[in-house]
């Protein structure tokens, strides 16, 4: 990004730290206070609202500015009684994470007492809703997940102290870096970046590609926020790169909803957190496959067996995304994923990338041809 | 040539090394004493070329003649006219791609009336089109039907009704007015929660019943005379319903599965006369013939069977397609069948005869639905929608 970075990295901190002090003041005079009732109010994001895709940005937004949801204590039953607490708590860790300048994973919250927060993804919920009601981005709260991608491939991490610029050889895959202390990456050297399933990254591919060097990155299913930070970051990089030779952005994903869903995810964003995908969303990333005329195609060269059937939670899940996310739209962006989505609808089959393994070349070769025909066709 | 050795090597004794290193230089110099040719200055430079030449296989003039007076040979499209909207010049008997918006979306399914021809798309809109004129004119579009798509549309004989399922399971009811639509307020129940799992429907020749086949395996009929209720549940052995056909005299129901059976049921008594020999993997497609002779199925196991619906004796199959076949329909005296497939191949088949009797291959992206137009005059053709997202227009049966 740019070098405004830091200073208003700090800047969120500081709101991080005022919204948490202003809160434990107001708990600590309510407490003291004969009549006063201590609560926590917070911003949710509502569960039914409407999506649209900025067309400047290329990302997924609401208008929506959320509900206002307030936990006071002792409450009027034990569900109030126990967000309230388990909010404080989170708040608590929060407070300690930013004083220490240390960064805790939600996970490790959840486990310095899991009998309270009762499961992981209550922790995760409320993390997300304590960022957006500050407004914030969670890594402000110098919390995050536990990393869960991996990236192989060349590249080199430019820090903001002193220049120092740090290269990544990595020819077994590695965690993705953490990207809050380093102002961009350069990748000069690379021809393309594919974003892909677990398997194929540490096969070395990103060497013995045809079509170059590149990175590959996988988010081990749907991509959480630093692998997506990640690849915006290199995408960044490639819009100020001076040279002509600008790296080609790719994803491969399986043909199923869920895959179509990690894609949308990729480049336009998530509906769970909107209010960060203006930051993550990568608009230049292009679909490799799978699609169903690669799986399907006229003389079957896989064969009917290895297509599976679609469950009915797949079923239901195409028909939602086709009707609530506005990237499946009819008057959306991408009418041919949502073609895709139809047609396993309509053949009632999916398929996963393994199959490509029977192909000529193996999973290898496929992206080689795959790769190849996309370029031709700029 | 002689030149430019001469230069690059000091000595007659460094030639051969300098020349074993430049490998471009190496073939002629090798065969200069052998050939000894005078080759004048202006081949020279391409000379290794020619001599790496490898003369290509090639097709003799009688070869080709032959094949020309044979009829197969490439021939120029002289099937054009202008277009009667935007006098662009366009083929004809298909609809002008520069003026006639089609849809931005994979069709899914087309269905006939006397007059006009129905399609749907993963589109939200459906298309009227006029088939009396011979540039198919759009003349109704009934724009945000189907929010999330709509996979099948189907209509009765004389056009006054028509029933379209979207992939948000919704199925609407229309009907017809002076050759304009409209929607009609009947909504097919099941068991009074709505027809949240009915995938393929057909329609009775009056217009009066509505059959569908549910993605659990249930064949249910509704009267859409009267209150839309449903009057019939068949029960099967659970395996999604992907197609259904009612037989034109509205005795026999048909449905196909995922997992290649095929069932008859009698709509009088409620029962499966016999019971069929099926397909081995999911059927696509089931349709009768006009007759009510015959039953067609077809799927992924790209074959077409024919049934006999009077004994559920399978009496031919029909191969030839190399890949999933998604739709059949009858030509109007039951003469023909016409099926269309994943590769994009549509084939017109000879009852009489079993065989094929005409390929085409506009495309090679899936074609999902083939339909018959109403035989006018002494001509007869049919139209093909699918993934081309267009609809292409063919007149006479053996096309070309």
């Amino acid at each position: 990004m740019d070098q405004t970075e830091p200073i208003s990295k700090t800047h969120h901190q500081e709101r991080v730290q005022q919204y948490i002090d202003d809160t434990l003041a107001g708990l600590l005079n309510a407490m003291t206070d004969a009549n006063g009732s201590p609560s926590i109010t917070l911003r949710r994001r509502s569960g039914n609202v409407a999506f649209h895709i900025n067309l400047n940005s290329g990302a997924l937004e609401t208008t929506d500015t959320g509900s206002l949801l307030t936990y006071s204590w002792p409450g009027k039953d034990c569900f109030e009684a126990w967000r309230f607490t388990i909010t404080l708590r989170l708040l608590t860790a929060i407070a300690d994470a930013i004083h220490s300048g240390l960064v805790v994973s939600k996970r490790d919250i959840y486990y310095s007492d899991p009998v309270c927060f009762g499961s992981q993804r209550v922790v995760d919920v409320l993390v997300d809703d304590i960022a957006f009601t500050i407004g914030v981005d969670r890594a402000s709260l110098n919390v995050e997940a536990a990393a869960k991608g991996l990236v192989a491939g060349q590249y080199r991490l430019i820090h903001p102290s002193a220049h120092a610029v740090e290269a990544r050889i990595s020819s077994e895959s590695t965690p993705i870096p953490r990207m809050q202390e380093t102002v961009g990456v350069n990748i000069s050297d690379i021809e393309w970046v594919l974003a892909v399933y677990r398997r194929l990254v540490g096969s070395g591919y990103h060497n013995t590609a045809a079509a170059g060097k590149g990175i590959l990155i996988t988010g081990k299913g749907y991509p959480d926020y630093s692998t997506r930070g990640f690849i915006r970051k290199l995408f960044d990089a490639r819009s100020q790169s001076q040279s002509s030779r600008r790296p080609q952005f790719f994803a491969l994903v399986d043909g199923d909803p869920d895959g179509l869903a990690i894609l949308a995810t990729y480049k336009y964003g998530s509906m769970a957190a909107a209010h960060e995908n203006s930051q993550l969303n990568v608009r230049g990333l292009r679909c490799l496959g799978l699609h169903m005329s690669d799986v399907v195609a006229g003389a079957d060269p896989c064969g009917d067996d290895t297509l599976l059937r679609l469950t009915a939670r797949d079923r239901r899940k195409i028909v939602t995304m086709l009707c609530k996310n506005p990237v499946f739209a009819v008057d959306g962006p991408e009418l041919d994923w949502r073609a895709e989505l139809q047609r396993m609808l309509m053949l009632n089959v999916k398929a996963e990338i393994e199959i490509l393994y029977d192909q000529e070349g193996g999973l290898e070769g496929w992206i080689d041809r795959r790769m190849e025909i996309l370029k031709k066709l700029d | 040539m002689a030149l430019r050795l001469f230069r690059s090597s000091s000595s007659i004794a460094g030639q051969w090394s300098q020349l074993l290193q430049n490998a471009s230089i190496a073939p002629h110099a090798f065969l200069r004493p052998a050939i000894s040719l005078q080759i004048p200055g202006i081949l020279s430079d391409i000379w290794e070329s020619v001599l790496r030449a490898v003369p290509k296989k090639k097709t003799s003039h009688m070869k080709k003649r032959h094949r020309q007076m044979a009829g197969k040979a490439l021939k120029d499209v002289k099937n054009l006219n202008t277009c009667s909207g935007c006098g662009q010049i366009k083929r004809a008997h298909t609809l002008c791609p520069h003026c006639v918006e089609t849809h931005p979306s994979d069709i899914f399914s087309l269905a006939v009336t006397e007059k006009q021809i129905l399609s749907v798309s993963g589109a939200s809109a459906i298309q009227v089109h006029s088939t009396t004129n011979p540039d198919f004119p759009l003349v109704q579009s009934i724009d945000g039907a189907h929010k999330a798509g709509c996979h099948h549309v189907v209509t009765d004989r004389k056009g006054s009704r028509a029933v379209s399922v979207g992939f948000g399971g919704e199925i609407l009811v229309w009907s017809c007015q002076e050759g304009t639509w409209s929607k009609d307020d009947k909504v097919p129940v099941v068991d009074g929660r709505g027809p949240s799992d009915t995938w393929a429907v057909a329609l009775s020749e009056d217009g009066q019943y509505l059959a569908g086949v549910s993605q659990d395996g249930h064949i249910r009929v509704w009267d859409l005379d009267g209150h839309a209720e449903q009057i019939r549940d068949y029960e099967t052995k659970g395996s999604f319903g992907t197609c259904i056909d009612l037989s034109l005299d509205g005795r026999f129901i048909a449905s196909g599965h995922e997992n290649g059976s095929v069932y008859i049921f009698s709509t009088e008594s409620g029962r499966m006369p016999f019971s069929l020999s099926g397909l081995v993997k999911p059927v696509r497609a089931v349709t009768f013939s006009p007759g009510g002779k015959f039953l067609a199925a077809a799927g992924d196991s790209k074959v077409i069977v024919l049934y006999d619906t009077s004994s559920g004796e399978q009496v031919a199959s029909l191969t030839g397609h190399s890949a999933w076949i998604l739709s059949l329909s009858w030509s109007s005296t039951g003469e023909y069948l016409l099926s269309g497939s994943f590769d994009g191949k549509v084939k017109v088949w000879s009852i009489d005869t079993k065989t094929c009797v005409a390929t085409h291959s506009e495309t090679e992206k899936a074609v999902w639905s083939v339909k018959w137009l109403p035989k006018v005059g002494r001509s007869e053709g049919f139209a093909t929608g699918g993934a081309s997202r267009s609809i292409s227009f063919y007149r006479e049966a053996t096309g070309g």
